[in-house]
């Protein structure tokens, strides 16, 4: 194994300095084995491979930038940018004293993937590299106004960028593939992270009933943050090898994974169905 | 044209879409003010009508009829002091807009 570059060495340095017995949140996970299900492509298809510097077949490269522009976590997407400071607003505004911290890491740890991300940006299209792409989806506008609110917004919006993440370890765009189990290990850490506050939030019975009254509000965009199941650009993410399987076997993987978290919590599932907007 | 100049007339163009109006109403109702953009126009600060001190968050690409279904419905919530300000505002709120249900979903969520 070769040794990483003297800049990432600090930054592996500064993140060991920063473990507790709680952070990083995916320690704890990936400790008890692989959390997370296979998504295994199951459809026949070419083999591909493109690294940074090869000629890319047009659409290939189109498909691909919608991909990242949909993943957003970029240093120059100024929406990116706008979204931390979301969360940094909420963490000074409506957190408790020590998940101040917590906050704290995560938004240190998503900074780190905007620079990762950044790399890929500059090596495909330098100018999408300064590209501001708001977040299109209602998942990441929906109102925040309680820790609690806060804590579904991790478990639930990071944990589909694991899944996401997890898919891309066997994507044919090499330097994707290459940072896809560190992007997933961490976006599985946050969606523990708010699982963590969760606990804490439902141990109080007012706690409860606020988390069991808000649980369909992100429930239902969750489930929508997959697209629609008959999306017609899946089958050609598909052949081309940046997806592995399709808009429904991703989101039903997704929701046995929630369903059981959300059960051991001992809050109530909402409907599928309800509030859906994308199906 | 200076920055400034240029940054206020996106921010005024934002500010008439349909969506954001739609926020404003909702949040309205219940005492909730929607503050400037927070930062590069996408998200905008929830500030209590009553004191002014931030109470969350909100981006603008909710779909159409989102924003009044979900102020509406955490009403009860409100209304028991679950969401809100911590001065009552939303509270008290909540009691002037329908003081039977207010009442109700203090009794089952206690507050």
């Amino acid at each position: 194994m070769t040794n990483p570059p003297e800049e990432m060495r600090v930054i592996e340095d500064a993140e060991q300095r920063g473990r507790t017995d709680l952070w990083p949140f995916w320690r704890r996970a990936y400790a008890l084995g692989d959390p997370l299900p296979s998504l295994a492509c199951t459809v026949s298809r070419p083999e591909h491979r493109f690294d940074e510097g090869d000629r890319l077949p047009d659409e290939y490269r189109d498909l691909l930038l919608k991909m990242l522009r949909h993943e957003g976590e970029r240093a120059g997407n100024k929406s990116f940018l706008g979204l931390m400071a979301t969360c940094l607003d909420l963490g000074e505004a409506l957190f408790p004293a020590p998940a101040k911290v917590l906050k704290a890491e995560y938004l240190a740890e998503e900074l780190k993937h905007a620079i990762m991300f950044h790399r890929i940006a500059v090596g495909l299209q330098h100018d999408f590299a300064l590209r501001d792409v708001p977040y299109a989806h209602y998942a990441f506008h929906l109102p925040r106004e309680t820790w609690a609110d806060d804590a579904f917004f991790h478990f639930f919006v990071d944990l589909n960028g694991a899944f996401h993440s997890r898919d891309w370890r066997e994507s044919s765009y090499v330097p994707l593939r290459k940072m896809a189990a560190t992007v997933e290990r961490d976006e599985l850490g946050h969606s523990e992270m708010g699982y963590y506050f969760l606990q804490e939030i439902v141990s109080d019975a007012r706690g409860r009933a606020l988390a069991q009254a808000l649980l369909p509000k992100w429930y239902a965009a969750a489930l929508d943050m997959f697209g629609r199941s008959d999306s017609p650009n899946t089958p050609r993410f598909i052949q081309w090898g940046l997806k592995s399987v399709g808009n429904a076997e991703i989101r039903a993987a997704y929701k046995g994974y929630v369903d059981r978290k959300l059960a051991a919590l001992g809050l109530d599932l909402p409907d599928a169905r309800a509030g859906r907007r994308f199906l | 044209m200076t920055f400034a100049g240029a940054a206020a007339i996106v921010r005024a163009v934002t500010d008439a879409t349909p969506i954001l109006e739609e926020i404003r109403r909702a949040y309205a109702a219940v005492g909730i003010t929607l503050d400037s953009p927070a930062t590069y126009g996408t998200y905008y600060r929830l500030l209590c009508a009553g004191c002014g001190r931030m109470v969350g968050n909100v981006g603008d690409r909710l779909l159409p009829g989102m924003a009044q279904d979900l102020v509406a419905g955490q009403f009860d919530l409100y209304a028991a002091g679950l969401l809100g300000c911590g001065c009552g505002h939303q509270r008290e709120r909540a009691r002037a807009l329908d003081a039977t249900r207010a009442s109700a979903a203090r009794a089952r969520y206690g507050g």
